[in-house]
């Protein structure tokens, strides 16, 4: 009882790391036909694995471990999914006979789980969950037998993410497609899960009596999991698969034959596994037509689970998924940069987001964030090379203290305004790395000059002008130059000074919500008046407290 | 076979995304193949069946945005064949085979019969025009085939074209931007300068306003030209304004020996892909 229930909150945090990158995984899969169904192949391998186990009643090691290799093997979908089936085959065999587990018995286990995986394919091809298995099996080999269980797994999974990054150079239909390869991925995922789980029974301190798990206090976590960092994107349609129907089914009987099933399967198609033993056997190959699979198999006992997908029709339909953009948040280029700007102001928000910007944290007068929230926003893109523009001259040191915590590229570009910050991420270029989109975006806001316009909350003479509590004030560049009973006086005010300074374009942004009568097109008026030169753009920015954010340049 | 290729005896074929001027095909010696565009199920060809004034007006009444379709080798064949039975020569000179595969029906059928030069210009629109009226020149000097050759490689491998381009999302809706993809087109009135880099349309500049677009020109006139170089230009419209006529004067202001050819306009395929209200120039020095 003991047994089983450890076994399933291990394999059930495998399942739920499948389960968690299960797409990520059909993305990837591309060979041997892009049908995109490993991940869910392999999560519903491993789901048999635990419903299995939760309706069995079997308390001793070699009766969960026959339980767990039955539960792969009936639930077994897809060829990842069938090889998958033999590795855990493979492993449950070594510690069923064992009947207990330690770094000696995982080290054998995970060699036999190799050994499985290889006998089930009549031609083992690299650059797939075979190579990652068998370098995994290699390098647990070299842990001496003294070490404790968790320095196996952390070795173990040091070894199978070496070799999952290894397989795009080996096989060229990955490296077509610049991908991993979907089931070595999905193993390595797996592995995580399992890893975390025994370590979670390690430390929970609920070891089975009759498993002897090396139990040392493991010295941290033996497998953090990675975020998914691969989003895989479909340029060109992919190939059809010669062979256009992946049927497997379960075959039950007394003495079956599985070599002559294997003997009659590979003329009729590809990716033929034969599986099992002379009782249950799992098959699963890729035909033109299944008709012809069934009636063979029914001639050697009964067919169950029968289960016939169009790839075809999967490689279309992955195809399009991953054509469709997945979220509007812009990709992240090779060798570029992220943008994490601060601003205030749906209507701002959405124009740093339309420029490009990556994350938006909201900022104003009065909510600016701190460093910690900026830093957050960071981490949360996954990016190494990141640009803030703090948008506020208030900010920007705190956009300074995040940038010297973190151990990623940061740039600060220094916009004291919202309309600086627009002018900097016109200039942005996603291709360019941090200090190369600082330098363009610092030389774009160079000749920028910013205005405003706001309410006085007091009565005040501020550089040379007297102001009235309520009254509008224009400021440029942090100086007052006008005060007015209404904002468009103070707005003119602003316009002025721009004029002044020399203005070929001048962006306004507005919120006017609090400001009844005032209306973009008496702004407009007024612009064409004051600036006729100008060309004049208008957007709604939606800041608090400043009815008007404007630049000219 | 005489030595000397001249206007008499030697015709220029041309695909209808190199938008000329009104009336340019009417002269003897010019060859059009249209590209088709489709607008839902009505098919026009390109360039001949509609006006560019009237493209545009259905473009921007249109909600859907038409597709367009390359000639075939066999409409190549017979244009060749029929400028075959009056001329000797035939430069076949084509918009880039980057952007589209027109230049590949040409070689195909090319291959069919004798006489018959065809070349991909690696570049597109009026550009393309401009490159067979410069062939034109040299014609009506009289030149050998080898030096018309020449200049033809020379053009492609020397002309500019710099578009202004009103927005991108004809281009990105038309999966045309290529490299252009990192560009934010239509955002915060952005205009885009594109130019045309190994075959692609490419971003040059982005810029907000008249006054910025007019200064990333003049720069693109100065990285390729020196102020006494003899250049040869066009400018090109795409349902624009007056923009076109300040390209001309901005060119002419500073390159004194500038040579205005004559100002192309858009026809409806490269317009379906760069949209209304662009303006453009292409030059070459000579």
């Amino acid at each position: 009882m003991i047994v089983r229930a450890a076994a399933v909150s291990v394999i059930q945090s495998a399942l739920s790391a499948v389960e968690a990158e299960r797409q990520l995984i059909n993305d990837l899969n591309v060979y041997p036909v892009p049908d995109g169904d490993t991940g869910t192949n392999m999560a519903l391998t491993v789901r048999a694995v635990v419903e299995e186990l939760e309706q069995s009643d079997v308390t001793d090691i070699p009766s969960v471990a026959a339980a767990v290799t039955k539960g792969s093997l009936m639930g077994a979908r897809g060829n990842s999914g069938v090889i998958l089936s033999q590795i855990v085959r493979g492993i449950c065999d070594v510690w069923g006979q064992a009947n207990s587990l330690d770094t000696a018995v995982f080290k054998q286990a995970v060699m036999e789980g190799q050994h499985a995986a290889y006998r089930a394919v009549k031609e083992p091809v690299e650059g797939t969950m075979l190579t990652v298995i068998r370098e995994m099996a290699t390098a647990a080999q070299a842990v001496p037998d003294g070490l404790g269980l968790e320095h196996l797994l952390a070795a173990v999974e040091e070894a199978g993410r070496v070799a999952v990054e290894n397989t795009t150079a080996q096989l060229p239909a990955l490296q077509k497609a610049g991908v991993v390869d979907a089931g070595g991925y999905g193993l390595l995922v797996l592995f995580r899960g399992l890893a975390a789980g025994i370590h979670d029974l390690v430390r929970g301190g609920r070891i089975a009596a009759g498993a002897r798990l090396a139990a040392r206090a493991a010295v941290g976590p033996v497998a953090a999991p990675m975020p998914p960092e691969r989003r895989v994107v479909v340029e060109q349609p992919s190939e059809l698969s010669e062979y256009r129907y992946c049927t497997s089914l379960l075959l039950t009987g007394t003495a079956i034959d599985r070599e002559a099933l294997e003997a009659f399967l590979a003329p009729l198609g590809d990716s033929a596994l034969v599986v099992g033993d002379e009782r249950t056997v799992k098959i699963h190959v890729h035909v033109n037509d299944p008709g012809v699979v069934l009636s063979e198999a029914v001639r050697h006992g009964a067919i169950g689970d029968v289960e016939i997908n169009d790839m075809h029709a999967q490689t279309r339909e992955r195809d399009e998924r991953l054509a469709m953009p997945t979220t509007s948040t812009p990709e992240i280029g090779e060798g570029g940069s992220v943008v994490v700007a601060v601003v205030a102001g749906a209507g701002n928000q959405q124009l740093f987001r339309d420029l490009g910007c990556h994350a938006v944290v909201d900022g104003g007068q009065s909510m600016n964030p701190s460093a910690a929230q900026l830093l957050d926003a960071v981490e949360a893109l996954g990016a190494e090379e990141v640009v803030i523009l703090p948008n506020n001259g208030n900010v920007i040191l705190t956009a300074e203290q995040a940038a010297g915590m973190s151990p990623l590229h940061i740039a600060v570009v220094p916009s004291r305004s919202i309309p600086s910050g627009l002018a900097a991420m016109v200039a942005f270029d996603p291709g360019e790395d941090a200090v190369g989109n600082a330098r363009l975006m610092e030389d774009a806001i160079a000749d920028v000059r910013c205005g405003e316009v706001t309410h006085a909350v007091r009565d005040s003479e501020l550089d040379g002008v007297e102001v009235k509590k309520g009254q509008a004030m224009g400021i440029v560049d942090g100086k007052l130059v006008a005060a007015a009973d209404d904002i468009e006086g103070a707005f003119g005010g602003v316009l002025a000074e721009f004029v002044r300074g020399g203005a070929d374009y001048v962006t306004v942004l507005t919120a006017l919500n609090g400001s009844p009568g005032t209306t973009r097109e008496r702004l407009a008026e007024i612009a064409a008046r004051l600036a006729p030169d100008a060309e004049v753009s208008f957007h709604e920015g939606g800041q608090p407290l400043y009815p008007i954010l404007a630049s000219a340049e | 076979m005489t030595d000397l290729l001249t206007l008499e005896n030697t015709a220029i074929v041309m695909d209808s995304t190199c938008d000329p001027p009104d009336g340019w095909f009417d002269q003897p010696g010019l060859y059009l193949v249209p590209l088709k565009v489709h607008f839902g199920d009505q098919m026009f060809r390109d360039g001949v069946d509609m006006t560019y004034k009237e493209f545009f007006a259905k473009l921007r009444g249109s909600d859907i945005l038409p597709t367009t379709s390359q000639p075939t080798a066999g409409e190549f064949l017979a244009t060749y064949q029929a400028a075959r039975e009056r001329y000797e020569h035939v430069f076949s000179l084509h918009i880039s085979g980057e952007m589209s595969g027109t230049v590949r029906a040409a070689q195909q059928a090319a291959e069919e019969i004798d006489n018959v030069h065809v070349y991909d210009l690696r570049t597109v629109t009026s550009a393309l025009a401009l490159g067979a009226e410069r062939l034109r020149a040299h014609l009506a000097d009289g030149c050998t085939l080898d030096a018309a050759k020449a200049y033809v490689e020379r053009y492609r491998d020397e002309s500019r074209v710099l578009i202004h381009a009103a927005t991108l999302e004809y281009l990105r809706r038309g999966g045309r931007i290529g490299l252009a993809a990192s560009f934010v087109g239509g955002v915060f009135d952005i205009k885009p300068l594109i130019h045309v880099v190994d075959g692609t349309m490419t971003g040059y500049a982005k810029v907000r306003g008249q006054k910025k677009a007019f200064a990333a020109m003049r720069r693109y006139l100065d990285e390729h030209s020196r102020p006494d170089d003899h250049i040869w230009f066009c400018t090109i419209d795409a349902d624009t304004d007056d923009e076109p006529q300040q390209i001309r004067e901005l060119i002419q202001s500073c390159r004194p020996n500038a040579h205005f050819v004559w100002q192309g306009h858009v026809a409806a395929v490269v317009g379906t892909h760069i949209g209304p209200g662009t303006a453009a120039f292409a030059m070459i020095v000579e």
